[in-house]
């Protein structure tokens, strides 16, 4: 053990009380850091998860039309867009040339067209407006988590009956429905009947609360859509590539083409604000546990400005006595990381385990975390740079202690 | 060739109308195995040069040699590396650390120096403190001592890298007749035995006579 560092151990218990009180702030400064992290990034993963699993990654919509391109001169490659003079034609008319012009992007796993229209629900006596989704199941529950969402009989019943019909879970419930039960759907003036094979929970209150499923090829006499779709769902199989993958498929089909970051994008910046600025509040915590330590340290080399003096003069260096006093900040704060690491991480698991029921946009029955390292590695980051700036100015303090004047000081 | 030499020494203290030419020109040479008093009244100059001597201070003007090495315009760092090596220092006040016992603030100065294993540092240590005769104390912490075992354990401290010199500033100044006379005579005997030298400066005249080498000092100047 260097010899500044065995000083350091002996010289942290001279101020026990105060520096407990700066131990304990970076433990709960950094416990509280990565709770209120794992919690709120725990929350937004699982909406992304959920609204992924219900809209898909990416969606290509309608087909674009025109944009006028002025050429500065005829054969030249300088030309800009004409504003305002592209036109979208609602859906998509050729579904499966899509299909076939995705399947050349390798980073697209599955697709999967759908018919959107309004119909509305006749049952028990009542009636209810609904936005029939017309899937193909087999490739629908690839885009999509339908599998995971049912709450209520199941997709097997629903692929075997032509007519079948999956509802949601609001739905259901505001039309007393059961799995089994005959409805009417009217979309274009005609009720036709269909059958509840099942009820889906997304959590997300608007999809649950207007959406039905049914077969694609069910769907088209009732929305009068004898041909194409209106949409077509996309899987990938990284969610992240969304963004850039997107504007190429858009290019190449000649459909408009969203990723989910920038359709859930309002929601993406709450959580992105909550996050941050949790991240803010609680980090004041660490702070004040650096001016803590600053003060601490301070007190520390004033108490120990004669021993300063007389390690000099038996031949310590200036950097050794700054060492003394940053080998204290290091210990504290390294000790202070690992316990509040240890607090954090039973904390989070607590958290976990808390009853809450949460719907509107997901569904959850507990309090959601995310199991991030990165939040530990954030955490134990700002508390080591708040303790290390806090104890560098004691220690240079410590350090430019003259000895001669100190012992001359004590002895006269 | 002398273990100390200064040659012409210089030392201006204070600033502005407080400024006061400390040292004026002081030169002398002292000898390994030997002890040397300084003597004087309070502002003659005796701690002045004695912390030039002991590089804890830089002088105005002239020169000091330990051994072969010219100190004076050494930077911090090396001064501060012959302190560790070839000085040793008691002080009026003993200053261990009150954290370590008796036997690690002996240590302390090996620790740093570095030459010795840990196991070769204790025994070292424990030699000294038998040597001041606290051989059964090396496990008190300083503050369970008396104030003569803490200025015994200083003297083990200041001899644990094996000095060539050992500087004490009125090294009994704080105890009492029996402590001070038995401090000094283990510095006298310990300087002799060990072939080091020792520099002291006392106000006691009794004790600087019963060092080898008296130098009496005033106004800055060696009378001698």
């Amino acid at each position: 053990m260097s010899p500044p560092l065995l000083i350091a151990l002996r010289f942290l218990g001279a101020r026990k009380r105060a520096m407990l009180m700066s131990l304990a702030g970076i433990v709960f400064g950094v416990a509280f850091f990565v709770v209120t992290q794992a919690q709120t990034a725990g929350f937004e993963s699982y909406f992304i998860k959920t609204i992924l699993g219900v809209n898909g990654m990416v969606r290509v919509e309608d087909r674009i039309q025109g944009g006028r391109v002025l050429s500065a001169a005829d054969g030249s490659a300088f030309a800009i867009a004409v504003e305002g003079s592209v036109k979208y034609i609602p859906g998509v008319q050729f579904p499966n040339k899509v299909a076939e012009a995705l399947a050349g992007f390798p980073e697209v796993t599955a697709s999967s067209p759908v018919i959107r229209g309004n119909a509305t629900l006749l049952a028990n006596f009542r009636e209810y407006d609904v936005k029939p989704h017309g899937i193909e199941l087999t490739t629908f529950v690839a885009v999509s988590d339908l599998e995971s969402q049912i709450i209520d009989g199941s997709l097997a019943a629903f692929a075997e009956n032509p007519y079948g019909l999956v509802v949601g879970a609001r739905v259901a419930r505001r039309m007393n429905l059961q799995v089994g039960e005959s409805v009417l759907l009217d979309g274009a003036g005609e009720p036709q009947r269909f059958r509840v094979n099942a009820i889906f929970e997304t959590g997300i209150d608007q999809v649950d609360r207007e959406r039905v499923y049914l077969h694609l090829a069910a769907c088209r006499p009732l929305l009068n859509k004898p041909t194409g779709a209106s949409f077509v769902q996309i899987n990938l199989a990284d969610p992240a590539l969304a963004p850039a993958l997107a504007p190429r498929i858009q290019q190449a089909i000649g459909h408009s083409t969203m990723p989910w970051q920038e359709r859930e994008k309002t929601w993406l910046q709450v959580f992105s604000v909550l996050r941050v600025s949790s991240a803010l509040t609680i980090s004041t915590i660490i702070f004040i546990s650096g001016l803590g330590m600053f003060n601490t340290l301070v007190m520390i080399v004033v108490d120990k400005t004669r021993e300063i003096a007389i390690l000099r003069s038996m031949g310590y260096t200036r950097d050794d006595i700054s060492r003394i006093f940053m080998y204290q900040g290091g210990i504290v704060v390294a000790l202070g990381v690992v316990l509040g690491c240890v607090a954090a991480a039973a904390g989070t698991w607590g958290l976990s385990k808390i009853p809450i029921r949460i719907r509107g946009i997901f569904a959850s029955d507990h309090f959601v975390v995310l199991w991030d390292p990165w939040h530990y590695v954030a955490a134990a980051g700002i508390a080591v740079v708040v303790v290390l700036v806090a104890s560098y100015f004691p220690a240079r303090r410590a350090a430019r202690i003259e000895p001669g004047s100190i012992i001359r000081g004590s002895s006269s | 060739m002398s273990l100390l030499r200064v040659e012409n020494l210089h030392r201006w203290l204070g600033e502005g109308e407080t400024r006061a030419h400390a040292l004026r020109g002081v030169s002398f040479e002292i000898e390994s195995g030997r002890t040397y008093a300084i003597a004087g009244h309070s502002g003659s100059g005796k701690s002045t040069l004695l912390y030039l001597l002991g590089l804890l201070d830089v002088p105005d003007e002239g020169r000091i040699w330990i051994g072969d090495q010219e100190t004076s315009r050494l930077d911090d760092e090396a001064r501060t590396a012959v302190r560790n090596a070839r000085l040793g220092f008691v002080f009026q006040f003993h200053f261990l650390l009150k954290e370590f016992t008796a036997l690690e603030n002996v240590m302390l100065p090996m620790r740093k120096l570095g030459r010795l294993s840990e196991p070769d540092m204790r025994a070292k240590a424990a030699e000294l403190l038998g040597a001041v005769g606290l051989g059964d104390k090396v496990r008190r912490l300083g503050n369970q001592l008396s104030g003569g075992e803490q200025q015994r354990v200083a003297i083990a401290r200041a001899l644990a890298n094996d000095p060539a010199l050992i500087l004490a500033d009125e090294p009994t100044g704080n105890l009492d007749q029996a402590n001070a006379d038995r401090v000094f005579a283990l510095l006298r005997d310990l300087a002799h035995t060990r072939g080091q030298a020792l520099l002291m400066v006392s106000h006691n005249p009794e004790l600087a006579a019963r060092c080898d080498h008296v130098l009496h000092m005033k106004d800055g100047r060696l009378l001698d």
